[in-house]
């Protein structure tokens, strides 16, 4: 280690004591989130625990010329909090205080660092939630589900995580705290709260946000249909779209998936079913029976086989288990498994999953689907054994044949993991140069350096500020 | 080095984080290394990449609580509980195993460790036991012997249980008395299990012990356990019937007497060794509801109180924060009394001041209140 | 290279002319300006995706019939202006708590930039994370960062049934605790008017419920709005007097006198000016005027 890493070692232990970690197991374990894309290089974690601290750590950070990157949980797909370049990390874990509930305003103040899913508990007894809730609620921050503007299955009818963010306080990447949006109806200027959810920890760190609480529905009605084919299942979600009926969510589960899952649950998911489509209406108690009716009549039209609605709440939470663990539930069919996540018009659904069959076949291997249908929202898994040689050529190349399939169909990217180094050699494909451009330009409104989680999202090469602050530090120093 | 650890069962785990949360060394810390992927990790890196065993490698290695929380909520049914067991061993045999072995070994010999208890008994008497140390608030000084009933099923006795809270045992017995089952206390036939030596990586050392176990019983009567962490290890390593206390009798509940249940409201605290590896921390509230006016849950999904064994006694500083959180979950719910069916949980609480008692106590004390009124 | 874009050009202060129904917001644009007008037309629409794309000259009007024939509709106001014009001044629709917030609704955009280029941010479908928002951007930009040739909009069902009820003796910071999920709560000091939406037995059920707070008549809509918006924090309305209308649990207070311009921090002023530079570095799109 050379005096210059000694020296911002010692600049960060004044400030934050033993929560400084540069040992070589720490710096291996953050090299990495929950994608499988393996080449970072950590710089010094720092547990903070208060705004003061992320602005002290970040001016340190800065002084020696370092930049910064911000960690939730690390769940994400995307590989948005891989540090590259060696940078500081600054982990929000600990900061994870419930500060505030105001019932009669519906707002919330948290850190970053309180877990999804243990908001959502404490709000339980007040009759309140929050209401994105990606599979990974259980774990993922509510700082990540901003960096990421994060959805979830009940993100069709309730909106993601942009929807339900009114204020968020941030450390720049210079050090200054600010706080963007507001309480108030339409906060004036220009809307920087909403453009800084999905920045992706680029545009400056979190450290404390308002949420927006939902109260919770009386009544909630889930249904279970089984088709033959997920052509059938596409065809239901878009009919039910098209009969004016927005459902709280609509997921749907090939064949493969469903088997692992019942496998794991065991609450009656029909394993001879070639899809499933588990649909779920919430509201006032007469409504959410029309709707539960018209869901089953326009399923049976469509070819459903089998209509079923839970029965009681804990059958609801078993089915929604299921398919919340359902990514969990493939290590039954092999070891590792690539998640994609790319949106189509709800039209192509159909289309497009025959094609995302196809391309894994063609490239050899398994492929389960497990989606949000009622955003278009397609999680296409492919599966596969890690320790095979050159397992993760043949892997990638399937990827980059489902994101080429998706954007000709009128897609998108990403529907909610963000483009992180996952997506980044893709948004070429999506974008003109000048419309990146224009990214790099928002970005550099709030990060004129590129020191906030630098070499992310925006194509390497196209930003030589991002390019210096990657060179910055010698390899060796922290490798 | 290799830590003995099935390199195929080692790549199963793919990262995606989702026990984090049912960690309570993450969750105290928020720091990976503390975590259940970070120590998978860490074990991939030292097996399979000959990573050398740092101070903080191994520290992480050290404060894992084997609470095997993180196994039920791992979709990918990642066994850690092996991987973290292979690893003690492993890093116990590199360390060399001597000062744990010695540590440990009062426990396979009963009569010793009464005396040795009545010692501290008598030091306690005499306040010169700190309190922090977390073993009973009075250890009894003189045990009633045990006695059996008939032999319908074993009461498992183990050791330090045996020394500390013969209580429970005589408690657990006149509640299956009261069920209609005729009760043969194990005594020192059967002494100590060995799930604390295979928990501090002496699997070997613990596995004799289980052995010797199961050449002393008959095979073919229950063994009832009334400790989780016993009824764990047995479960997963002896050949007999094992089954836990409130889990066998809230299978018989119609074999119980109706009474009027005790006027007091219970939070019920599960250990790690009934909820996460025995999985049978329901039939506890199913018991209770019926012998006690209130049961109330904790708020935090059975996270680990931070016991672990001879864990609170390796690593005080992570044990002592992790019943913080425990405490913290306790106090938004104000109960009276504590429920925990492990020794280890409930003497950690209660050197915290927690009020705690067994189940079995509670029901036997409901079903005792009923007969001195009628 | 589109029309529009031909028409802005690289060079030259330029302003696009909307409806006017809010030609001074932000301030005055400067005399030299040259005056545009933005396309119009809706180029596409598929009720069965819920969305639209839609060419910024177009009347919100034209727009609103487009949808209502297929019983949709969006979170563009429905009185007068273009659609370009209102995703630019960013106002929500009085009826927000049903039709959801505009900046939400905005699912890409194209506008021209300062260079003349044609410029697309966001995507065309309902869930898209695909690189930094330039169309919340966008939203509320008062036309000082690009110039807005097309959108994509998020478009809903029409409910079932819609129905305005009005108490002069309810509290109206009482009903979110009757309704469930009202699609407007006004207030005007005097009386309160709600919009119940949905299945009609819902509506039923809800406008039930209502009557352990007050008694409650059907009207036929909203009250009349004062000129001027005001943002405040739901938990301020109570403080309101006056002539004035308040949208009970968003904020939104209609007023006959403009709301002072709130001052904003010196780190979002530092942004928002880095923002327009960055955008904008000769200052030539619609010069005079500001958001923030
Ligand atoms: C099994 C599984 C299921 C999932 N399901 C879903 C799903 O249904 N829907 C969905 O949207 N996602 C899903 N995800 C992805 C992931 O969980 C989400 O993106 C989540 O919001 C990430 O949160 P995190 O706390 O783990 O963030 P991290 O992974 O730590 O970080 C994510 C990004 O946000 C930035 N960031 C984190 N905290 C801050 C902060 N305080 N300030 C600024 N930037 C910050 C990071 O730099 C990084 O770029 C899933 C992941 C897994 C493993
Ligand atoms: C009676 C009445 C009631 C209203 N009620 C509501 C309401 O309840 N909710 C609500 O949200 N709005 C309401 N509005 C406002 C209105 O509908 C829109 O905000 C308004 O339509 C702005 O559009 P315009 O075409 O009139 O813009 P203009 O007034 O022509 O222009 C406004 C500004 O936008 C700029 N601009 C216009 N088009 C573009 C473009 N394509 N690209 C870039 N910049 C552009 C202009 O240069 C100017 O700076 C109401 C208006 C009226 C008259
Ligand atoms: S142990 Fe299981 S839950 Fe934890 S990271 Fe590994 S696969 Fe995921
Ligand atoms: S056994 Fe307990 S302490 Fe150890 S990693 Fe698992 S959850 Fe954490």
């Amino acid at each position: 280690m050379t005096t210059a890493d000694d020296a911002l070692l010692a600049d960060l232990k004044r400030v934050l004591g033993d929560r400084v970690r540069a040992d070589s197991a720490e710096r291996a374990l953050l090299r990495r989130d929950a994608s499988v894309f393996d080449g970072g290089s950590a710089g010094p974690t720092c547990l903070c625990e208060s705004t003061e601290e992320v602005q002290r750590v970040v001016r340190i950070a800065l002084a020696h010329g370092r930049s910064v990157v911000p960690r939730g949980a690390g769940t994400g797909l995307a590989g948005g909090a891989i540090p590259l370049g060696a940078p500081v990390i600054i982990s929000l874990s600990r900061m994870n205080r419930i500060l505030e509930v105001d019932t009669d305003s519906r707002i919330a103040w948290v850190e970053p660092g309180v877990v999804n899913l243990d908001l959502t508990k404490h709000l339980t007894p007040l009759g309140y939630h929050f209401a994105p809730d990606p599979s990974s609620q259980q774990v993922c921050t509510i700082g990540g589900n901003v960096g990421n503007n994060s959805g979830g299955p009940h993100c069709l009818a309730y909106g993601v995580t942009n929807a339900h963010i009114l204020a968020i306080e941030v450390v720049l990447a210079d050090g200054e705290i600010v706080t963007l949006g507001g309480l108030d109806a339409e906060p004036s200027g220009y809307d920087l709260r909403g453009v800084f959810i999905g920045g992706e920890g680029m545009l400056g760190i979190t450290t404390k946000v308002a949420v927006r609480i939902t109260p919770n529905p009386p009544s909630v009605r889930t249904l279970l249909l089984s088709f033959d084919t997920p052509r059938d299942a596409a065809a239901t979600v878009s009919a039910v779209i098209a009969a004016g009926i927005v459902p709280a969510a609509m997921e749907v589960m090939d064949q493969r998936i469903t088997i692992a899952v019942e496998n794991y649950v065991n609450v009656g998911y029909p394993r001879d079913a070639g899809a499933v489509l588990l649909a779920e209406v919430d509201g006032l108690p007469d409504g959410v029976d029309i709707d539960a009716q018209r869901i089953s009549d326009i399923g049976r039209q469509h070819g459903a086989t089998d209509v079923r609605q839970a029965a009681s709440d804990e059958e609801r939470m078993l089915l929604w288990k299921g398919r919340k663990t359902a990514f969990g539930a493939v290590a039954q069919i092999a070891p590792n498994y690539y998640l994609h996540d790319t949106v189509v018009p709800r039209s192509k659904l159909a289309d497009t999953l025959e094609e995302v069959y196809r391309i894994a076949d063609e490239h050899d291997l398994a492929v389960v689907n497990v989606f949000h249908a009622g955003d278009g929202n397609l999680h296409p898994l492919l599966l596969f054994n890690g320790q095979e040689p050159g397992i993760y050529d043949r892997v990638h190349a399937a990827g980059a044949k489902i994101v080429e399939a998706s954007l000709a169909a009128g897609g998108v990217l990403s529907g909610e993991h963000g483009i992180g180094v996952e997506k980044q050699p893709y948004m070429h494909q999506m974008f003109s140069e000048d419309d990146l451009d224009h990214q790099e330009r928002l970005r550099h409104a709030f990060d004129p350096a590129c020191r906030s989680n630098p070499g992310k999202v925006i194509p390497v090469g196209h930003s030589c500020a991002d390019i210096q602050s990657l060179r910055n530090v010698p390899e060796e120093v922290w490798g | 080095m290799d830590l003995g650890i099935d390199p195929d069962q080692l790549g199963t785990c793919v990262q995606c984080g989702l026990c984090l949360s049912s960690c309570p060394t993450y969750r105290v810390t928020g720091d990976e290394t503390f975590s259940p992927r970070g120590r998978i990790a860490l074990m991939r890196q030292v097996q399979l990449h000959d990573a050398p065993l740092t101070t903080e490698v191994t520290e992480a290695f050290d404060t894992c609580i084997q609470c095997l929380g993180c196994e039920p909520a791992c979709p990918s049914v990642v066994p850690y509980g092996h991987f973290i067991e292979s690893t003690r061993n492993a890093l116990t045999e590199h360390r060399g195993s001597r000062r744990r072995a010695i540590a440990l070994w009062p426990l396979t010999k009963p009569r010793l460790l009464r005396l040795g208890s009545s010692l501290l008994a008598v030091a306690q008497r005499l306040r010169l036991v700190p309190a922090r140390l977390g073993l009973p608030n009075q250890l009894p000084l003189r045990r009633r012997p045990h006695r059996s009933s008939g032999t319908d099923v074993y009461l498992f006795t183990g050791c330090v249980m045996d020394a500390w809270q013969r209580e429970v045992h005589f408690a657990t017995q006149r509640v299956l008395e009261a069920a209609g089952f005729g009760v043969t206390p194990t005594g020192d036939a059967a002494g100590c299990c060995g799930a604390l030596h295979t928990h501090a990586g002496l699997a070997a050392h613990g596995e004799r012990l289980t052995q010797s176990i199961d050449a002393a019983l008959d095979p073919a009567i229950p063994v009832i356990v009334n400790s989780a962490g016993c009824g764990a290890h047995l479960k997963q390593h002896s050949s007999h019937q094992i089954f836990d206390a409130q889990e066998f009798l809230a299978e018989h509940l119609d074999h119980l007497p109706d009474v009027t249940p005790l006027e007091v409201n219970v939070a019920v605290q599960d250990p790690c060794h009934l909820r996460h590896v025995q999985r049978a921390h329901l039939p506890t509230r199913t018991l209770l509801r019926k012998y006690v006016s209130a049961v109330t849950e904790l708020d935090d999904d059975g996270l680990c109180c931070g016991a672990g064994g001879a864990y609170s006694v390796l690593q005080p500083d992570m044990s002592q924060q992790v019943r913080e959180r425990k405490l913290a979950s306790i106090n938004r719910v104000q109960p009276e009394v504590v429920a925990s069916a492990n020794p280890g949980c409930s003497m950690h609480l209660s050197a915290a001041g927690v009020k705690t008692e067994h189940p079995m106590v509670l029901v036997d004390r409901a079903l005792a209140a009923n007969s001195s009124t009628t | 290279m589109s029309d529009f874009a031909k028409l802005v050009g690289a060079e030259g202060p330029v302003t696009v002319v909307g409806g006017r129904t809010r030609w001074h917001v932000g301030g005055e644009v400067r005399p030299d300006a040259r005056e545009v007008h933005a396309p119009s037309g809706v180029v596409s629409y598929d009720p069965a995706e819920m969305t639209v794309t839609v060419r910024a000259g177009t009347t919100t009007t034209e727009l609103t019939t487009t949808l209502n024939e297929a019983s949709q509709r969006c979170a563009l106001p429905e009185r007068g202006g273009t659609v370009g014009g209102s995703v630019v001044i960013g106002e929500n629709h009085p009826e927000v708590l049903g039709r959801g917030w505009l900046t939400s609704s905005v699912l890409q955009v194209t506008y021209i930039s300062a260079e003349g280029k044609l410029i697309r941010g966001g995507g065309p479908t309902v869930k898209n994370v695909s690189g930094f928002d330039l169309p919340r951007l966008v939203v509320g930009s008062l036309g000082t960062l690009g110039l807005v040739e097309e959108v994509i909009l998020r478009t809903n069902p029409i409910p079932p049934r819609s129905q305005w009820v009005e108490s002069h003796d309810a509290d109206p910071f009482a009903v979110a605790s009757r309704v469930l999920r009202p699609s407007a709560v006004l207030w005007n000091g005097a009386s309160t008017r709600v919009l119940l939406e949905g299945h009609a037995p819902d509506v039923a059920a809800s406008l039930n419920s209502l009557t352990a707070i007050g008694a409650w008549s059907e009207v036929d809509g909203s009250f009349e709005l004062p000129q001027h918006r005001w943002s405040l924090q739901p938990a301020e309305l109570n403080g309101c007097s006056g002539t004035f209308v308040a949208s009970i649990g968003v904020g939104t207070v209609w007023r006959d006198e403009p709301q002072p311009r709130p001052a904003l921090s010196p780190s979002v002023i530092e942004i928002s000016t880095r923002m327009k530079n960055n955008f904008d570095p000769t200052g030539r799109l619609n010069p005079g005027r500001s958001a923030f």
